[in-house]
C-alpha cells in the first residue's frame, strides 16, 4: 500500500521540480528582454538621454561592424597574449609555490603574513608603480594579470595542500608508503580540485587585470579601445568591447569550471 | 614464544598549542600468540587507538618496545596491515583501486596485481562493486573494502581500529561473522578495537581491558567458547559471565567519566 | 630550523615569525638598495619612504587623500551592503525576484566591471560620484548572492522543527532562515569588503582628484617612486586592517551556525 502511494508522491514531485526549473528559465529570460526593451525604448520616449546609453538594437549593429575588422582581430589578439602569458606565469609560479608552502609549515610561519598582507591589499593599485618599472607595453599586462592570478592560484593550492585528509595520510603510512607516495598519491590527487578553483578565480582577476591594465595606460588592447571609446563618449563601441570581454571572461569561468566539476566528480555533489 | 611481544611500552603526545607533553600510554606489557584473536576494549581517550598505532609502526615510542617474529618495530612493514574506522579510502580512487593501493604501496612485484585484488575484493562479496567508488558504497561495503585492502597486503597481523564502530547493530553482526569465517580460513594474528562488549567477547580468544589516565593494562579476560562461534552464544550462562565482567570493568570507567564530566560543568 | 622554531614558544610562533618576515623584507629591501644592488630610482628605500611619509602627514596630503578615499569607501560599500541585503532579503521572500535578478547577477559576476567606469563617468562625470559608483557595483554581488545563499541553505531539520511548533511561512523567515543566514551574510561583506577596495582604487587611479588611489597615479606620472610607496603602504595597512575587522566579526557570528556536526 504505502508503495502503491509513494509512486505519484515521487513523479508529482519530479514535475514540479520540472516546472520550477522552466519557470524559472522562463521569468530570467524575461527579465532580460523586458530590460533590453526598457533600454531600447526609453531613450526613443526621450526618458533618457541616447547619448548616454545607446540601444541594444545599435549596439549590435556596431559588434556587427566592429568584430570582423582587422583592427579587432589585433587588439584580441593582444590582449589574449597578455592575458595567456600573465596566465600561464601565474600557474608555473603558484602552484610549486603552493605544493612547497602547503607542505612545510615552518615555511608557511614565516611566508603566510605578508602573504595575506598581499592578498587582502587589491593588486591593482601596484599598477601604477609596474608601469614605472616594466613600461606601458606588453611587459607590464603581463605583471598585473600574473599579480592578479597568482595569489588565487597559490593560496588554493596551498589550502589544498594542508585541507588534505591525514586520515589517508596516515592509511599509506600503514602501507609503507613513501614520502614522494604520499605527495603523489594522496596530496596531489586531493589538492587538484581547490588547485582548479584557484585559476578558476585567477582566470577572473586575471581578465580583470589585463583591461584595467590596458584602460590605465597602454597602446593597444581590447582595455585600451574601451577607454578610448568612454572618453569619446562612443557608448555603442564602448559597449561593444565590454561586452565581448564579459563574454570571453563568462566562457573562460565555465570551461574552468567544468574542469573543475569534472575532477571532483568521485565526490559526492554536497 | 609469542609472536608479538609488547614490553613496558610508553606512549606520549604533544599538548596542543604548547611544547608540553603527557603520557597517554604507560607501562604496558603484554603478549600475544600467533594466530590469536585480541580484542581491545576501554574507555574513550585510554589509549587503545594508540597502542594500535604503535604495534603499526605509524607513532614514535616514548619508551619501551614492540617486537613482531623477534623484530622490534621500528616503523610502518609488510607483515603488518591496519584497518581505520573510517574515511581512510581514497575517494577518487574506485574499489578496485582501493583494494590495489596498499599493493602498490609495498611495491609488490607479481604481475598478477589486479587479480589478487580482485580476488580479496571477492572475499569480502564486493565482486560486483569492484567499478564503484567510496561515496557509491554504503558504509558497510566501504569497511569490507577497508578489510579487502588490508587483506590484500597478507599481512603477519591485522590491525583493526573499531572497524565496525559507525555501522548500524545489525550490519555489525554481519561484518562481524564474515571476519571471523575470513580469520578462520588464514588465521592471522588480529588485533580488534571495539566499544561493543558484545563484539568483543564474540570475536575473541582474549579480551584486553585498558583503563585510563594514563592508558594501561586492566585486565586480560581469556574466552573459552568453542569455535567456529555461533549466534546462539550470545545468550549461553558462559557469553553472560564474560559480559558481566567487562561491563563492571567499564562501569567504573563510566562512573569516573560522569564525574568528570560534572566537575567540568 | 627545527631548533630556531623550538626557541619560541607555540603560541607566539605566528606573531614572532610573521613580525620577523616582515622585518626581514625591510632590511632586506633598505640593504639591497644602499649597497646599490637595486635602483633607488625605480625601489626606493624603506627609509627614505618613512621620510616621505612623515613630510605627508606634517603637510596633511597623506590624512586628506586618506580621508577621501575611507569616505568614499564607506559610501559605496555602505550603499552596496543595503541594496545588496535587502534586495537577498526580498529575493529571498519571493522567488521570482532572484529569477529576475538572476541574468543580471551572473553577468556582474563574470564581466571585468572597470570596464564599466567610462561608462560611469559619462553619466556621473569625473570624481567622487564615479568612485563611489564603482565601489558599489564591485561590492554589491558578493554581498547579494551570499546573503542569498544564507537564508536559502537553513538547516531543513531546523525548519522542519520549527514547523512542528506550528510556525507561520512568515515565522521560518523572520525567525528560523534569516538568523541563521548571518554567517553567510557575514562572509558575504568580507568579499564585499576586499572588492570595494578594489573599486575605489582602480576609479581613484582612473580618473579623481584627491585619494590614495590617485596619489599613485599622480606620483607615478611624475616618476617618484618613494612617495608611491608610501600610498602603497597605506593601501596594504587599509586592507589589512579592513579584512582583520572583518574576519572578527565572523569568528563572533560562527557561534551562530545552524551546524549539527559542530
Ligand atoms: N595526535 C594526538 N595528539 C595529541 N593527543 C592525542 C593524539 N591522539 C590521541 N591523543 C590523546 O591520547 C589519549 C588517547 O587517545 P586514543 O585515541 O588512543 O584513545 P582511544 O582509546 O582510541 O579513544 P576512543 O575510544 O575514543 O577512540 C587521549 O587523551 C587523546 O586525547
Ligand atoms: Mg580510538
Amino acid at each position: 500500500m504505502t508503495i502503491a502511494l509513494d509512486k505519484p508522491v515521487a513523479a508529482s514531485a519530479s514535475l514540479r521540480e520540472r516546472f520550477e526549473k522552466n519557470r524559472r528559465t522562463a521569468i530570467s529570460t524575461l527579465s532580460v528582454i523586458v530590460f533590453l526593451l526598457a533600454w531600447q525604448f526609453l531613450p526613443m520616449l526621450g526618458a533618457v538621454d541616447i547619448r548616454l546609453t545607446s540601444t541594444p538594437l545599435r549596439v549590435l549593429k556596431t559588434a556587427m561592424e566592429l568584430v570582423p575588422t582587422a583592427d579587432f582581430a589585433n587588439d584580441l589578439r593582444i590582449s589574449g597574449v597578455e592575458f595567456l602569458a600573465g596566465m600561464a606565469l601565474a600557474i608555473a609560479v603558484g602552484i610549486p609555490l603552493g605544493l612547497i608552502l602547503g607542505t612545510s609549515r615552518t615555511a608557511r610561519l614565516f611566508i603566510d603574513p605578508p602573504l595575506m598582507a598581499i592578498y587582502a591589499t587589491p593588486r591593482l593599485a601596484l599598477l601604477p608603480i609596474i608601469i614605472v618599472w616594466l613600461g606601458i607595453g606588453l611587459a607590464s599586462k603581463i605583471a598585473v594579470v600574473f599579480l592578479g592570478a597568482v595569489f588565487y592560484v597559490l593560496i588554493n593550492t596551498m589550502a589544498g595542500v594542508t585541507d588534505t585528509d591525514q586520515r589517508l595520510v596516515r592509511a599509506a603510512k600503514s602501507f609503507g608508503a613513501t614520502r614522494l607516495d604520499i605527495f603523489i598519491r594522496i596530496i596531489l590527487p586531493s589538492a587538484l580540485p581547490a588547485v582548479m578553483i584557484g585559476i578558476r578565480l585567477g582566470i577572473g582577476r586575471g581578465v580583470l587585470g589585463v583591461i584595467v591594465g590596458e584602460m590605465f595606460s597602454s597602446e593597444a588592447g581590447l582595455g585600451n579601445k574601451i577607454m578610448t571609446y568612454g572618453e569619446a563618449v562612443r557608448i555603442d563601441h564602448l559597449l561593444v568591447y565590454t561586452l565581448f570581454v564579459s563574454l570571453c571572461g563568462y566562457l573562460m569561468t565555465t570551461g574552468a569550471r567544468l574542469i573543475e566539476e569534472r575532477l571532483r566528480s568521485w565526490r559526492p555533489q554536497a | 614464544m609469542a609472536q608479538i611481544v609488547i614490553e613496558d611500552l610508553a606512549i606520549e603526545y604533544k599538548k596542543p598549542n604548547s611544547d608540553a607533553r603527557f603520557m597517554a600510554v604507560e607501562g604496558i606489557s603484554y603478549s600475544i600468540e600467533k594466530g590469536a584473536f585480541v580484542t581491545i576494549v576501554g574507555a574513550s581517550g585510554c589509549g587503545k587507538s594508540s597502542l594500535l598505532m604503535a604495534l603499526a609502526g605509524l607513532i614514535p615510542l616514548a619508551r619501551g618496545s614492540v617486537t613482531i617474529d623477534g623484530k622490534t618495530v621500528i616503523g610502518p612493514g609488510s607483515d603488518r596491515a591496519v584497518v581505520f574506522q573510517d574515511a581512510s579510502l581514497l575517494p577518487w580512487r574506485s574499489v578496485l583501486g582501493n583494494v590495489s593501493f596498499g599493493l602498490e604501496m609495498q611495491r609488490y612485484g607479481g604481475g598478477d596485481l589486479k587479480e589478487r585484488a580482485m580476488h580479496y575484493i571477492d572475499k569480502v562479496g564486493l565482486t560486483r562493486f569492484a567499478d564503484y567508488h567510496p561515496h557509491q558504497l554504503s558504509g558497510g561495503m566501504r569497511q569490507r573494502v577497508n578489510i579487502a585492502r588490508a587483506l590484500a597486503v597478507d599481512p603477519e597481523v591485522l590491525l583493526m581500529d573499531e572497524p565496525f564502530g559507525a555501522l548500524d547493530a545489525q550490519t555489525r553482526e554481519v561484518m562481524g561473522d564474515d571476519l571471523l569465517d575470513i580469520w578462520e580460513r588464514d588465521k592471522k594474528t588480529a588485533l580488534f578495537v571495539t566499544h561493543s562488549i558484545d563484539e568483543a567477547i564474540f570475536l575473541a580468544d582474549e579480551v584486553l581491558v585498558m583503563g585510563k589516565d594514563p592508558g594501561h593494562v586492566k585486565d586480560i579476560v581469556k574466552i573459552d567458547l568453542p569455535r567456529p562461534r555461533t549466534n546462539d552464544m550470545y545468550d549461553s550462562e558462559q557469553f553472560n559471565e564474560y559480559r558481566k565482567i567487562l561491563r563492571n570493568h567499564l562501569a567504573k570507567d563510566m562512573a569516573d567519566m560522569r564525574m568528570q564530566t560534572v566537575a567540568e560543568a | 630550523m627545527k631548533g630556531l622554531l623550538s626557541l619560541v614558544p607555540a603560541r607566539w610562533r605566528p606573531l614572532v615569525f610573521g613580525t620577523t618576515s616582515f622585518l626581514a623584507i625591510f632590511v632586506f629591501w633598505e640593504i639591497a638598495v644602499m649597497s646599490g644592488w637595486a635602483n633607488v630610482f625605480f625601489f626606493s628605500q624603506p627609509s627614505k619612504i618613512a621620510v616621505a611619509a612623515a613630510a605627508q602627514i606634517a603637510n596633511g596630503e597623506l590624512p586628506w587623500n586618506l580621508w577621501v578615499s575611507v569616505m568614499e569607501f564607506l559610501a559605496g560599500f555602505g550603499l552596496a551592503a543595503i541594496v545588496g541585503i535587502s534586495a537577498a532579503i526580498i529575493a529571498g521572500w519571493f522567488r521570482d525576484v532572484e529569477y529576475v535578478l538572476d541574468p543580471f547577477v551572473w553577468f556582474t559576476y563574470s564581466a571585468p566591471l572597470a570596464a564599466f567606469y567610462p561608462l560611469f563617468v559619462a553619466w556621473l562625470g569625473l570624481g567622487l560620484p564615479t568612485v563611489i559608483a564603482m565601489t558599489f557595483l564591485f561590492a554589491v554581488t558578493p554581498i547579494y548572492a551570499n546573503t542569498l545563499a544564507g537564508l536559502r541553505n537553513a538547516d531543513p531539520d531546523l525548519l522542519r522543527a520549527a514547523r512542528s511548533f506550528g510556525a507561520t511561512q512568515s515565522d521560518l523567515f523572520l525567525k528560523v532562515a534569516l538568523p541563521a543566514s548571518v554567517p553567510l551574510l557575514v562572509a558575504g561583506l568580507r568579499l564585499g569588503v576586499g572588492r570595494a577596495l578594489t573599486g575605489v582604487i582602480v576609479a581613484e587611479l582612473f580618473g579623481a582628484t584627491a585619494g590614495v588611489g590617485y596619489s599613485i597615479s599622480y606620483y607615478g606620472q611624475q616618476l617618484q617612486t618613494t612617495n608611491m610607496f608610501v600610498s602603497l603602504l597605506v593601501i596594504v595597512l587599509m586592507g589589512v586592517i579592513l579584512t582583520q575587522l572583518l574576519a572578527a566579526l565572523e569568528a563572533q557570528t560562527e557561534g551562530w551556525r545552524v551546524d549539527p556536526n559542530g
